[in-house]
């Protein structure tokens, strides 16, 4: 092993922390090494202090969060929790989970210069640093760009600019590519795996784990603020695999098929960790001839109709270019493709906020251009990305009452009843006195979604982003909901850059590229369109690229198979 | 693709080009001078110049101005009515066929005029000025780079906050009306804009003040500059050629009856 790998750059001893004001610990008796040079995972279910961690080691916690913190933190030589969070900025830099709001300054070289300015360090080598870190990240071209003009996934090379150009021994990247398309991920990926070629210790959380299991040289599992296990990610699948499994964590389907297979005894080789490795273990299985079973196919009732619709901003911005679809009864169907393709626009459309500028959009039968937002919102609920904005109230249940009375119904039994009733339905009866605010992240998306039903009148759900924020525990529980109501006949459509909730849970995917629509039917078909793949800025599943790596070695592997259970179901 | 109205444009105006000080000191210039004068007249044409200002020099945007006139015109139409009605006064004016007070005319202009002019010179120096610069130049006239940071920070923000607010309306429309009272409903409305817009604008400037600390920010008394500031002949200019305006608008509007 290289010798500088085992050098520790970061150590954490006996770290105990809690929030102010609480009284359990968001971190326990966390002990850890990071080496230097060493490419690090640090993986755990929501809420399990990932986040935390990331903070304690660039001195945030406790120095500015306040907060009680016993143990010693060591990074670089010096204790994290006493040393200035200016004077630590020498040696940990950290992208944090929203980069807009890192930014201090309003032009990109700009904010590259903005850490190394406040060190003081000399003008000349600062150019030089913000010309290298340019180049690295890949944004010459947009140096003189404001900041707000960036796309996503520029944006996120931005945040990561900044913190390489503080030139420091560590970098803590926290969720680095959680709102990017899927290709934006990929290039902000390759750009991680550039930084440990250039020999930083890089500390990456992450739920994207497919491009780096194999790269990474350690991980640490958390949960429930304790550090379960650190080690080689191989070693840590091999022993603790069932247990990341149970916690929800999220794990790339190679490593969830072995894991699953050897969990039932049917699977004694190691687990793959990637679509590679996973092709040469399955290489020799055998698969039913049949495909597995279908999913419902829709009612024939078309709620949405949109018919060369065209939607131009005040600023001469075109977001829709003649788009046409149908959205039907009970049908579940993804909205794709790279960020400013116009989801969101169409979104707004459909909920009212926005009305086309040309073309026409039927809704229940009726002309959107007749539709008032209001009326419009008994039919349709959106769940947005940030559920937080659409709540009125001071607690839970007033939230969800609020919604019927919106609705006309005002007696008071009913609206009770009925309150008590969703609250049940979507677990979060237990917190229905707590502000809506104060919620977990998956409960506050729960109560989104019931605010928007609770009036029983609701024929389309939309839900943005349904998996942001979420573990695969609480995924699953949401695609549950989901699932439960396309039975009762309602359509649910999801924009999502989710390639795996979109082969494994919808029924048909509308692909946008630059405000036209590109693509609309299977995710089958649209997942063996290589160049729709290339052109939406989308990515094929890992289980996808599985499926392909066996038939190219000859393995007869049939249709339809997209999700984990479907594989494994398929194996003989 | 947003559009918001309180943000940098980038227009290779004149007022573009000049150097950031000279633009707040003109800024400076206008209020202050708008305080010195003493008829209606006066401050009407000092309210012409600063948009001919806008207009001419800085080439904002006719449709940022639209966007951002609710907000120029709303303080000074509240001060305006608010005296037009309350001020005592012996003399009537009649307007549309009704009488008001003379004295609170006069005085709800001379308020109207004052306010829109001072939010008007301030959003041309926000519309054109990266406030990067401004603060390189608060910096240069001894001004502690934490403080200048500060003025910094909060214009920097304003779109932000903005935005923020665009989304909870959008959220908050699709919600529908609970109460059976437009008025209600909309103080309801209002009272959940603020909650959630102060709330989420907390959060985030604490996770802002928590990214630039740990890039730095405050390490040392002081910091280096890439860029350094340089007064601009244009700015010089400008400010001599107001300054000469506001003396003999004040010379000017002294005792005039309007």
């Amino acid at each position: 092993m290289n010798q500088t790998l085992q050098e520790p750059l970061v150590r954490c001893e006996q770290v105990t922390y809690k929030h102010y004001g609480k009284t359990a610990p968001a971190l326990m008796d966390i002990n850890l090494t990071i080496r230097r040079g060493a490419f690090t995972l640090l993986v755990g279910p929501s809420g399990s202090g990932k986040s935390t961690l990331c903070m304690a080691l660039t001195g945030i916690v406790p120095q500015i969060l306040g907060g009680k913190l016993t143990g010693a933190i060591n990074v670089n030589g010096r204790d994290a929790s006493k040393t200035p969070v200016q004077e630590l900025a020498q040696s940990a830099g950290m992208l944090f989970q929203d980069p807009e709001w890192m930014f201090a300054t309003l032009k990109v070289e700009d904010e590259i210069a903005f850490g190394p300015e406040n060190l003081r360090r000399d003008p000349k080598q600062i150019i030089e640093s913000v010309e290298k870190t340019l180049n690295f990240v890949g944004l010459q071209a947009l140096r003189k760009n404001l900041v707000w003009a960036l796309s996503g996934g520029q944006t996120q090379k931005l945040g990561l600019a900044s913190v390489v150009a503080m030139d420091t021994p560590l970098i803590i990247l926290d969720e680095p590519t959680a709102n990017l398309d899927p290709a934006a991920t990929h290039a902000v990926h390759r750009l991680i795996l550039k930084l440990r070629d250039e020999g930083k210790a890089v500390l990456l959380v992450t739920k994207d784990l497919d491009e780096f299991m194999a790269e990474a040289d350690d991980m640490i599992l958390l949960a429930e603020g304790r550090v379960l296990a650190q080690g080689a990610p191989r070693d840590i699948v091999a022993q603790h695999g069932d247990k990341m499994l149970e916690l929800g964590v999220w794990l790339p389907e190679p490593t969830e098929i072995g894991l699953r297979l050897k969990a039932d005894g049917k699977f004694d080789k190691p687990v793959p960790l990637t679509v590679d490795e996973a092709v040469t273990v399955f290489s020799e299985t055998k698969f039913r001839a049949s495909s597995p079973d279908q999913k419902l196919v829709a009612e024939p009732e078309t709620l949405i109709r949109a018919d060369n619709v065209e939607f131009v901003y005040g600023n001469n911005f075109k977001a829709l270019r003649g788009v046409s679809f149908d959205i039907k009864q009970g049908e579940i169907v993804a909205i794709v493709g790279q960020n400013g393709a116009g989801k969101s626009t169409l979104s707004k459309l459909l909920v009212g906020l926005q009305k086309p500028t040309a073309g026409e959009m039927t809704m229940f039968g009726r002309s959107a251009k007749r539709w008032k937002v209001q009326d419009l919102a008994n039919h349709i609920a959106l769940v947005f990305q940030n559920p937080e904005h659409q709540f009125l109230c001071d607690t839970v249940r007033e939230e969800l009452a609020y919604s019927l009375l919106a609705q006309g119904v005002d007696d008071a039994e009913v609206v009770n009843k009925r309150v008590e009733e969703m609250l049940a339905r979507l677990d979060i009866a237990d917190a229905a006195d707590s502000h809506p605010f104060s919620l977990s992240a998956g409960a506050k998306r729960r109560l989104g979604v019931a605010t928007m039903l609770i009036g029983g009148s609701a024929k389309l759900l939309i839900v943005d982003e349904p998996t942001y924020g979420q573990d695969r525990r609480l995924t699953e529980r949401l695609i549950h909901l989901i699932n439960k109501l396309r039975e009762e006949g309602i359509a649910v459509l999801m924009i999502t850059h989710d390639m795996r909730l979109v082969d494994a849970h919808i029924d048909r995917a509308i692909v946008m590229a630059n405000g036209e629509k590109i693509f609309d039917g299977s995710p089958n078909e649209l997942f063996q369109s290589p160049g729709l793949i290339e052109r939406a800025s989308l990515r094929t599943t890992s289980l996808r690229r599985l499926v392909d790596g066996l038939r190219l070695r000859g393995v007869s592997v049939p249709d339809g198979l997209n999700t984990v259970d479907d594989f494994i179901g398929a194996m003989q | 693709m947003s559009e918001h109205s309180l943000r940098y444009i980038e227009n290779g105006s004149f007022f573009n080009r000049m150097d950031a000080l000279s633009k707040l000191l003109w800024a400076l210039l206008v209020i202050l001078t708008t305080f010195q004068l003493e008829s209606n007249l006066a401050r009407a044409i000092m309210l012409a110049a600063v948009i001919f200002v806008m207009i001419a020099l800085a080439r904002v945007p006719l449709k940022t101005v639209l966007q951002a006139t609710p907000i120029i015109l709303i303080m000074g139409s509240l001060l305006f009515f608010v005296h037009l009605f309350t001020a005592p006064s012996a003399e009537t004016v009649t307007i549309a066929g009704m009488d008001f007070g003379k004295e609170g005319f006069d005085k709800g202009l001379q308020y109207f005029f004052r306010i829109t002019i001072m939010v008007l010179a301030s959003f041309i120096l926000i519309w054109t000025t990266d406030i990067r610069d401004l603060m390189v130049g608060l910096v240069s006239i001894g001004m502690p780079y934490r403080y200048a940071f500060t003025v910094f920070m909060a214009l920097r923000f304003l779109p932000v906050v903005q935005q923020e607010v665009d989304a909870v309306k959008a959220a908050h429309a699709i919600r529908g009306r609970a109460s059976r009272s437009p008025l209600q409903h909309r103080f309801r409305l209002w009272q959940r804009y603020m909650f959630t817009v102060i709330v989420n604008g907390l959060r985030k400037a604490e996770n802002t003040a928590l990214a630039i600390e740990s890039r730095g920010f405050g390490a040392y008394p002081d910091r280096t500059f890439v860029k350094e500031f340089r007064w601009s002949k244009t700015g010089i200019a400008l400010l001599l050629v107001f300054a000469a305006f506001a003396v003999w608008l004040i010379l000017w509007g002294k005792n005039r009856a309007l």
